[in-house]
């Protein structure tokens, strides 16, 4: 009977607890780049493509048809920027990307640049007409299947999340509201966090959507407080469960039938961990401490084995 | 001249003129000093003057004339008999009669709520001094109060007593913005009015503005027998340790008015200061003589006592006045804020509560008891021989610092000073500027970085302000000497020795620290700007530029480090050990200098000079008008243009013409740091080193320089050297965690397991956005040095919280077996 439940208990942290890896599903990534107005902004912004897309590609397995960098000028960076950033080629891109999609595929969606107007309306100064809010809306609507991460970084981005969220969509704003319309520094250290391990807080070889905002908003807080600004930008996520569950990274699975077993194995030790820690509060410390580091040590002694299996021919 | 043909043709018209106007004319007489005049003119004008005739003999002292003339007032002047009444009330509370004072206010107040008859201007202005009285007792009375002297205005325009009681009023109240209005509206009727000169110039002391001490004096000039400016004027002189000028003009405002009670406490502050037991027991005799309760000598006493650092025995005479009047809200606040300044946190508060309760209007002691709501949140590390006080966010990020600095200083200064102080010191840090200078003012707006109350220190935190903005580490190696010095002196060192030691010591602690000679403080000295040695302190209280306080701390180091240098360290300690003893300046001078003011004055002058003598030739003379020149500074222009124009030898050749006419110079855009900085882009790393060197060595807050040394001595491999300059970076700010994580590598791989451990524990206590990461750093160092439970303590800590975390396994498993 003890038995039967702890079973149990682990399927059921299994499902719960498990991100959607990005890298066993598919995932497509449109970036936008807005109007920038001055040369800093433009730097910075066609940085934030560069390194996005780069890292899309690199460490998530991007494929290039799954890959769209629209930017104010293609010529300002044409190694990435595939198009120019109007209302049209941002639906078309949408169009190409509802071709290419399949159902648990994700669809990561990054906005940056300078926002302008509020609720519905909220845009963000792109060439030619500003698309709003629920243009994204209705572009976004046609991926029903999938799951979509759609990241405003804008200043002023705030009214895009009740607009935009909804099942299967995390949405993320650099601010609160509209009326935070100062410049944002939020798209720097949330990109950094999606394209680095430093935002991977639970060491899972991951990063989830809600660690990487999580990071980008404590840095954005730091950046301020050094150098001794008011906060003026406070970001917001539309659906925190939902955003512990799609990551992107990984390495790849072994298809060796002794590291899959391997696996198995220490994900089982890893949910007796999780269950022990959920018995913390009422366990005697010191018989806490000792099974804690039994039950650690056979998971690390596990790790050990995957990697020297893997390593086997 | 022109006031006096105005005032002798009024008097020779006072004959056939109206009892109103021949009242207006004694007045005009009294403001502007004539008292003679005024007392003989209504004396002249019998009966119908007899207030008038009563306010005069107030003025000068003559209480018990004044009284009888008031009580004729009353039935015979019946214009004046309202404010014969305000005054008789005034009187009884002067003597220490309140029961009295209160029942003619009551009366006078009762009558005004449901008049009988007219009220003229000044009977209203009487009115509103019967509630200034009825107001020490319930402090609603002050809405009443402004009423009055409002209504007072309103029926005449011209009623200057009115517009100056409404000033007085709000300035009473902390509403300095308001009390200037009502005395500018007296200045713009009368422009000589000396009542309104001298609000001025308590607005601006309430601002911290420098008119304050001009505007004062020009108070004198108009009127001469005001006794308020004198007495005023002998605080200011009493606060600049000026204590035979804060004796005559006490003296001047006795001689006008032998009543004076704070004029009596003047004098008794500078005899208590100077230890004259004769003096201070006749002006006691005097002050008890003059009130059956002589609150407020003792008041005026404490608070001469806090100004000289002597908080013991101010809080001991703080006290004696509040035995006296236990309702008086001034000495309450007093013996409140010195508790907190002595670390008495609770007993402090509740005197503050009470004070607050009596006298709402205090906007320090609402401040300060909003603050201290918030010092309740704050960590308490006891270390040592300190304790320190901190936000929670910071509290053991700095202490890790803080306390083995401290210990240091602690140990040198009490070597030095032969001293130890007999508790542990409390050191609060305040991450809002804000906060701090509410802790040690009571309002925001204090310039200073820290402050020492003896055992009790407090300073911004690094966060308080901008990176590269002050050192914390040398503010508080200053605060904590001053601890010693003002300990060793039992509190008696002047200002600037206290300020010139505790710079002095700054220096000793680390080459870098410190202030240093800048263009600024050349430009002054040369043009006479700041003070001689004997007038020192007054650079401090009394500044009369900007600068000038910054200027003096320097200058007062100089003055240390000249005595040193030419009599020894120990003649430092003598003169703290001699002005412990009783002795004044002059007599310190005397018994360890063996030289009188005036001539260490001159000797000063002419070290400065030979100390300072090449960049002295290249830096011209300020008069304090207009930028400041010399081929020093036209140089450096000039070089800084080329560099803009990236004309960069050209540039060069400049910085080297400037770093010849001022060797030493580290201040901002130093011509050394602007040669590091090219020979840095052009690959002269060994060059770029060289200069660069110039400035960390001397410049206390170079954060820019620090991190160019240490890149270079990194390109250079010298990865032990470059240890020192990211030390000296963490006592500029210690929030850049890669500077952090840099020098922990650095100690590392030197084998310094100590610092490399130092630094993962800033890491960590710096919230960084990869907390797991510098966890599992954490236990590597912790295994490095040996500790091994506690790294497999903290690896646990972290696995619990990420069990795949690949690098901490692996360190758990070879951590397993390991004791």
């Amino acid at each position: 009977m003890r038995m039967t439940l702890r079973t149990l208990g682990l399927t059921l942290s299994l499902l719960c607890g498990s991100a959607l890896d990005a890298h066993a599903q598919r995932v497509h990534v449109l970036i936008i780049t807005g109007l920038a107005g001055e040369p800093q902004y433009r730097a910075r912004f066609l940085e934030a493509a560069a390194t996005l897309a780069d890292s899309a590609r690199t460490r998530w397995g991007v494929a290039d048809s799954s890959l769209i960098v629209l930017g104010e000028d293609p010529a300002q960076d044409p190694k990435h920027i595939r198009g120019k950033s109007t209302k049209e080629e941002v639906a078309s891109a949408f169009v190409r990307l509802s071709h290419r999609v399949a159902p648990g595929d994700i669809v990561l969606v990054f906005l940056n640049g300078h926002g302008a107007g509020e609720g519905p309306t909220s845009r963000v100064n792109l060439p030619g007409p500003d698309p709003t809010a629920a243009d994204f809306a209705t572009w976004i609507s046609g991926f029903a299947r999938q799951t979509v991460v759609f990241v405003n970084a804008a200043s002023g981005s705030g009214d895009f999340v009740p607009v935009l969220a909804g099942r299967g969509r995390v949405v993320v704003s650099a601010t609160k509201t509209a009326i935070e319309r100062n410049e944002t520094v939020f798209a720097k250290p949330f990109i950094r966090a999606l394209t680095t391990g430093e935002a991977d807080a639970d060491k899972d070889g991951r990063v989830s959507v809600y660690e990487a905002f999580d990071f980008a908003k404590k840095e954005v807080g730091r950046l301020y407080e050094v150098d001794n600004k008011m906060l003026t930008e406070h970001a917001v996520l539309s659906d925190t469960a939902m955003a512990r569950t799609v990551a992107f990274g990984g390495k790849s699975g072994s298809s060796d039938p002794r590291v899959i077993a391997l696996v198995a194995e220490r994900q089982e030790l890893e949910s007796q961990v999780a269950a022990l820690r959920a018995r913390k509060a009422t366990t005697d410390s010191t018989t806490y401490e000792r099974e804690l580091e039994r039950l650690l040590l056979l998971v690390a002694e596990k790790s050990q084995a995957i990697r020297a299996a893997g390593r086997k021919p | 001249m022109r006031a006096t043909a105005v005032l002798l043709a009024a008097l020779l018209a006072c004959a056939w003129q109206q009892p109103a106007d021949q009242r207006a004319q004694v007045r005009a007489l009294a403001d502007a000093g004539r008292l003679d005049e005024a007392e003989r003119m209504a004396r002249g004008g019998g009966a119908s003057l007899q207030a008038s005739l009563g306010e005069v003999l107030v003025m000068r002292g003559r209480l018990v004339q004044a009284d009888s003339a008031f009580r004729l007032a009353l039935t015979s002047d019946v214009a004046g008999r309202r404010t014969a009444e305000a005054a008789l009330a005034e009187l009884a509370y002067r003597r220490g009669d309140r029961a009295e004072a209160f029942r003619r206010a009551s009366v006078l107040a009762g009558a005004y709520e449901n008049p009988t008859g007219a009220w003229s201007a000044d009977d209203r202005v009487a009115a509103g001094r019967a509630y200034v009285i009825l107001g020490t007792r319930n402090s609603a009375a002050v809405r009443q109060t402004l009423a009055a002297f409002d209504r007072a205005v309103a029926a005449d325009s011209s009623n200057l007593e009115g517009r100056l009681r409404v000033g007085d009023l709000f300035l009473e109240k902390y509403n300095a913005p308001d009390a200037k209005t009502s005395f500018q509206g007296v200045l713009n009727r009368s422009p000589d009015n000396a009542r309104a000169l001298l609000g001025l110039a308590r607005v601006a002391e309430f601002e911290g503005k420098l008119e304050s001490t001009p505007l004062l004096r020009r108070a004198i000039v108009a009127n001469p027998s005001l006794v308020s400016a004198q007495v005023q004027l002998a605080r200011y002189q009493l606060e600049a340790e000026e204590y035979d000028s804060a004796k005559v003009a006490a003296g001047r405002a006795l001689a006008v008015d032998s009543a004076s009670l704070p004029a009596w406490s003047m004098l008794g502050a500078v005899a208590w200061i100077k230890g004259d037991s004769a003096e201070y027991n006749r002006t006691k005799g005097a002050a008890e003589r003059l009130s059956s309760k002589p609150g407020d000598f003792y008041a005026e006493l404490a608070e001469a006592a806090i100004r000289q650092r002597r908080y013991v025995d101010g809080m001991r005479l703080a006290r004696t006045a509040l035995a006296i009047d236990s309702s008086s809200a001034r000495v309450l606040g007093l013996l409140g804020n010195n508790q907190l300044h002595a670390g008495n946190i609770e007993e402090g508060r509740a005197l503050l509560e009470r004070a607050f309760a009596i006298d709402p209007f205090n906007l320090w002691h609402k401040n300060t008891l909003d603050l201290l709501d918030n010092l309740r949140t704050f960590t308490t590390i006891d270390r040592g021989h300190f304790r320190i006080v901190a936000p929670p966010k910071e509290a053991q990020l700095l202490a890790t610092y803080l306390v083995p600095l401290l210990e240091e200083a602690y140990d040198s200064l009490s070597k030095r000073y032969q001293y130890k102080p007999s508790g542990p010191v409390r050191l609060e840090l305040y991450r809002q500027h804000a906060d701090f200078s509410v802790r040690t003012v009571g309002l925001a707006g204090l310039g200073a970085l820290g402050v020492s109350f003896g055992p009790v220190l407090m300073m911004d935190a690094p966060s308080a302000r901008t990176k590269g903005e002050f050192n914390w580490g040398s503010t508080a190696w200053h605060e904590l000497t001053h601890t010693f010095t003002l300990g060793l002196s039992n509190n008696r060192a002047p200002r600037w020795l206290s300020e010139g030691l505790s710079v002095l010591e700054e220096r000793r602690a680390r080459p870098s620290w410190g202030a240093d000679a800048t263009v600024e403080f050349l430009a002054a000295y040369a043009g006479g700007r700041l003070r001689p040695v004997s007038q020192l302190s007054d650079g401090f209280v009394r500044p009369r530029f900007d600068m000038e306080v910054i200027l003096s701390y320097y200058e007062a180091s100089l003055v240390c480090e000249m005595i040193e240098q030419q009599k020894g360290s120990q003649a430092l300690v003598a003169m703290l050990t001699a002005y412990r003893d009783g002795l004044d300046t002059p007599a310190v001078f005397a018994r360890v200098l063996g030289m009188k003011p005036e001539e260490v004055d001159k000797q000063f002058d002419t070290w400065v000079r030979a100390k300072f003598a090449v960049p002295l030739r290249a830096v011209a003379a300020s008069d304090g008008k207009g930028e400041v020149g010399g081929a020093f500074v036209s140089t450096m222009r000039s070089a800084m243009t080329f560099m803009s124009a990236s004309k960069l030898d050209s540039a060069k050749a400049a910085f080297q013409r400037a770093q010849l006419l001022f060797p030493d110079y580290a201040g901002p855009s130093a011509p050394a740091f602007m040669l590091a900085k090219i020979a840095f882009d052009r690959g002269d790393f060994r060059g770029a080193l060289e200069q660069v060197q110039r400035v960390t060595s001397r410049n206390e807050t170079a954060w820019d320089a620090n991190l160019m040394e240490a890149d270079l001595r990194a390109k250079l491999g010298d990865s032990t050297g470059a240890r020192a300059p990211l030390e000296r970076m963490l006592w500029i700010s210690p929030y850049d965690i890669a500077i952090h994580v840099r020098l922990a590598e650095l100690a590392s791989r030197a084998g310094d397991h100590a610092t490399a451990l130092r630094e993962r524990r800033a890491v960590v206590a710096l919230d960084p956005p990869d907390p797991l990461d510098a966890r599992y750093q954490l236990a590597h160092a912790l295994a490095d040095a040996g500790d091994i439970p506690a790294a497999r303590r903290e690896l646990l800590g972290v696995l619990e919280q990420a069990p795949s975390f690949e690098k901490a396994q692996t360190l758990l498993l070879e951590l397993r077996g390991k004791p």
